[in-house]
């Protein structure tokens, strides 16, 4: 090691580009949405303080409850129905050959490539009343459902919008649960089928306590990834949907800051949904280490 | 060469040294290249007609300008965050129906764009366009864009089939008429439950059909001084009738949407009537070229007899913004594009869209026939119902206002399906004052709304 790079400026010098990033681009921002949800501002010139007004307001408007009832119902149903359904697809996958293991990972992973947006789009036509195929595929499979308007009848949105996210994330979260169960320890595996287990008595006692790191991880980042609505729903109605139907939370906050120009009760919004996230997300982990 | 600090840190040295070197040459060159004036728009046939008439405008003026087309969501968002933040924005913009509420949430001063009040007074050009097409592009009486059209409603139909029924479309003088030709054309054709012939499109989930309806007898969602006024009767008798036509077994209406959908309920004849500003007359020719000649187009039908026949949907205003620095320029080129009768007739037929210039009407481009609508004078047509379209006021949270009238509206399709029609206007308006009184709250915390309120 030469003597320059002994001196103490230099580690510095290297993080500095890093660190004024950081600075600009999160430390300024965080800082200035806790000023912000105490404000009301029209531009730079002019703001008002107005203590904790912002909050009251969300607090007391109807709109943020319907948002959060509507954010928990996805966020649960997607943990519930596609976390199974993302492990059961891994473990076929897993008891495949590799040739075609391969195939199948990167066909179910696919529609994850292809982003929000343009699935919102994709699937906006797919669910159109009497010409979509989502509703001549049902007519024909179950006899109803034609004229269905998924996007546009307030009892059809949530549905809607959970098909399209299974559609979406099943594929990705299928991949950590491959990783995971290909690192589970087949000599433990030999040895439960030795001791007489069945294949469910082995997934429950070997397989899935060797999993459960990465089960913990998948529900809190599904979880927190669910609390981010906001691109899908965005794309595919338009904005809250029928009756706010499709409102999440991010949308509720949308709305607020950027289409009614409201930043400060923006704001606020945001932080009441960090402390959601941050509740949550402790009491699953909390949950998961107890168990 | 022997780098103190390795070969790595050599390497992002360098990459920084020429992406350095390269940003700093092209933000120099970009700014010798700099143009007199930059217009941002966000429609492209607005950009092929401009083009054709700009070199005159340079030549005249020995000035350059630069025409930027953005997406309209785009333009939107990146203006706002823009005006917010202070940073570099064009000199004149094209904005869409309803976005100057946005920009004018705070005191008049702090409005992004010039004032043209006086300008259009002193020059007299206020009465050479229809006057109700300022309010869109004003806030508390100051006028802050040129209006760029007037967007008249028309009803467009399937002109073959409605012949084929044997249905005269003049007849159709009231929607109480409208109504019974709806009710006995409306039918299951095969058999199987679900109607395949509907008479009017109409949506289910969004407000924009209910809207023009307010509008065409001039109930606004706010007033002029931007008060909520939408919890009224005409409000509620409204959405009661526009229930009744889209839900239950006597309805008449179908929501054909958009795009390929629309496209299909058209040609497949499976919605006969389609509410039609001008503008969307010739999405329908570019979309439908093989319905050519089969469609035709009416007024309005009144809601009483001799009541206004028409209602406006839409529109496209010109800013001058503040941080412009050759206002009177720009003020010359947005006249120079708006005003001129014998370009706005040539863009009317690339547009179908009627220009609200009124002296612009009698050019022949306007009154030529068009083989796609039957024969039918398109710009007579929109130029008659032009001269009583109505004002449509403008709020910084009429979108809010707007999503209010649809869960009024699908509140109100809950009650009909459990209760039918009785109690249901009563119902409706007891509904819509409570979300009126949710709008005022959120204008009320409006702080530089209220306060410029205040001010004598």
């Amino acid at each position: 090691m030469t003597s320059v790079s002994k001196k103490a400026w230099v580690p510095w010098a290297f993080l500095t580009p890093y660190l004024v990033l950081t600075a600009i681009f999160f430390v300024y921002p965080f800082l200035n949405s806790i000023w912000l949800a105490f404000h009301q501002t029209n531009g730079p010139k002019s703001s008002i303080y107005v203590g904790l007004s912002n909050f009251d307001f969300v607090l007391q408007d109807p709109l943020f409850y319907t948002s959060v009832k509507n954010t928990t119902i996805y966020a649960v149903v997607s943990v519930l129905f596609q976390l199974p359904l993302s492990l059961g697809l891994a473990m076929l996958l897993n008891s495949g050959k590799s040739r075609i293991r391969n195939v199948f990972r990167l066909i179910l992973f696919s529609p994850h490539l292809v982003g929000q947006i343009f699935v919102g789009i994709l699937f906006a036509v797919i669910f159109t009343p009497r010409y979509g195929l989502f509703n001549i595929g049902l007519q024909e499979l179950i006899g109803w459902g034609l004229e269905e308007r998924w996007l546009a009848n307030p009892n059809l949105v949530m549905p809607a919008l959970i098909i399209v996210s299974m559609w979406l994330y099943v594929g990705f979260n299928m991949i950590y649960f491959l990783a995971a169960l290909q690192n589970v320890d087949e000599g433990l595996m030999d040895a439960a089928k030795v001791d007489g287990a069945n294949r469910f008595q082995t997934f429950w006692n070997v397989t899935l306590p060797q999993i459960k790191p990465v089960a913990i991880f998948v529900v809190v980042m599904s979880t927190i990834g669910s609390y981010q609505l906001f691109e899908l729903p965005y794309a595919l109605l338009g904005g809250a949907g029928p009756n706010n139907s499709g409102l999440t939370i991010v949308g509720y906050l949308y709305s607020t800051a950027f289409e009614s120009g409201d930043l400060g009760t923006g704001a606020a919004i945001g932080w009441l949904l960090a402390l959601i996230i941050f509740v949550i997300s402790t009491l699953q982990i909390k949950i998961a280490k107890v168990e | 060469m022997n780098f103190p600090f390795g070969k790595a840190a050599l390497l992002l040295l360098q990459i920084a040294i020429v992406t350095g070197g390269i940003h700093l040459y092209t933000s120099l060159d970009r700014q010798s290249e700099r143009p007199d004036l930059v217009m941002a728009i966000f429609a492209p046939n607005h950009e092929e007609a401009y083009r054709e008439v700009l070199g005159e405008f340079e030549k005249k003026h020995g000035v350059k300008v630069q025409l930027q087309l953005v997406s309209a969501k785009a333009l939107q968002s990146r203006l706002q965050s823009s005006l917010l933040t202070g940073a570099e924005v064009p000199d004149l913009v094209e904005l869409m129906a309803g976005s100057l509420g946005y920009f004018a949430r705070g005191p008049l001063e702090d409005v992004g764009f010039v004032d043209l009040t006086e300008r259009l007074h002193q020059e007299k050009l206020y009465s050479k366009m229809v006057e109700s097409r300022y309010s869109l592009w004003s806030s508390r009486n100051r006028i802050f864009a040129l209006p760029h059209d007037v967007h008249p409603v028309a009803l467009c139909y399937r002109r073959d089939l409605i012949q084929d029924l044997k249905i005269d479309v003049n007849a159709l003088k009231t929607w109480a008429e409208f109504e019974k030709m709806g009710r006995n054309i409306t039918t299951d054709l095969d058999g199987d439950g679900n109607p395949d012939r509907y008479a009017l499109d109409m949506p289910l989930s969004s407000n924009w059909a209910i809207n023009l309806l307010l509008l065409q007898q001039d109930q606004q969602l706010f007033n002029e001084e931007g008060k909520v006024v939408f919890d009224t009767e005409t409000t509620a008798k409204t959405i009661a009738w526009y229930v009744q036509q889209t839900q239950g077994k006597n309805r008449i209406a179908y929501e054909a949407g958009w795009g390929q959908g629309l496209a299909k309920a058209m040609n497949d004849g499976l919605v006969l009537f389609y509410f039609c500003p001008d503008w969307r007359s010739k999405q329908f020719e570019m979309d439908m070229p093989n319905l050519d000649g089969k469609l035709g187009l009416i007024p309005l039908p009144a809601w009483k007899l001799g009541d206004r026949r028409t209602s406006t949907w839409g529109g496209t205003g010109l800013a001058i913004t503040k941080a412009c620095k050759k206002q009177d320029l720009a003020w010359e080129l947005a006249k120079f594009l708006y005003l001129n009768d014998e370009d706005l007739g040539k863009r009317f037929r690339a547009t179908n869209i009627i220009p609200p210039v009124k002296s612009s009407w009698n050019t022949p481009a306007i009154k030529e026939e068009r083989r796609f609508y039957g024969g039918q004078s398109v710009g007579q047509i929109y130029s008659d119902l032009a001269k009583e379209t109505p004002p449509q006021y403008v709020s910084p949270y009429t979108n809010l206002a707007g999503t209010k009238i649809t869960e009024v509206y699908l509140d109100a399709v809950d009650y009909f399906q459990e209760s039918g029609p009785q109690g249901l206007e009563a119902s409706i308006l007891s509904n819509l004052k409570e979300k009126a009184d949710y709008v005022r709250t959120v204008l009320g915390r409006n702080v530089f709304l209220v306060k410029s309120e205040a001010k004598p």
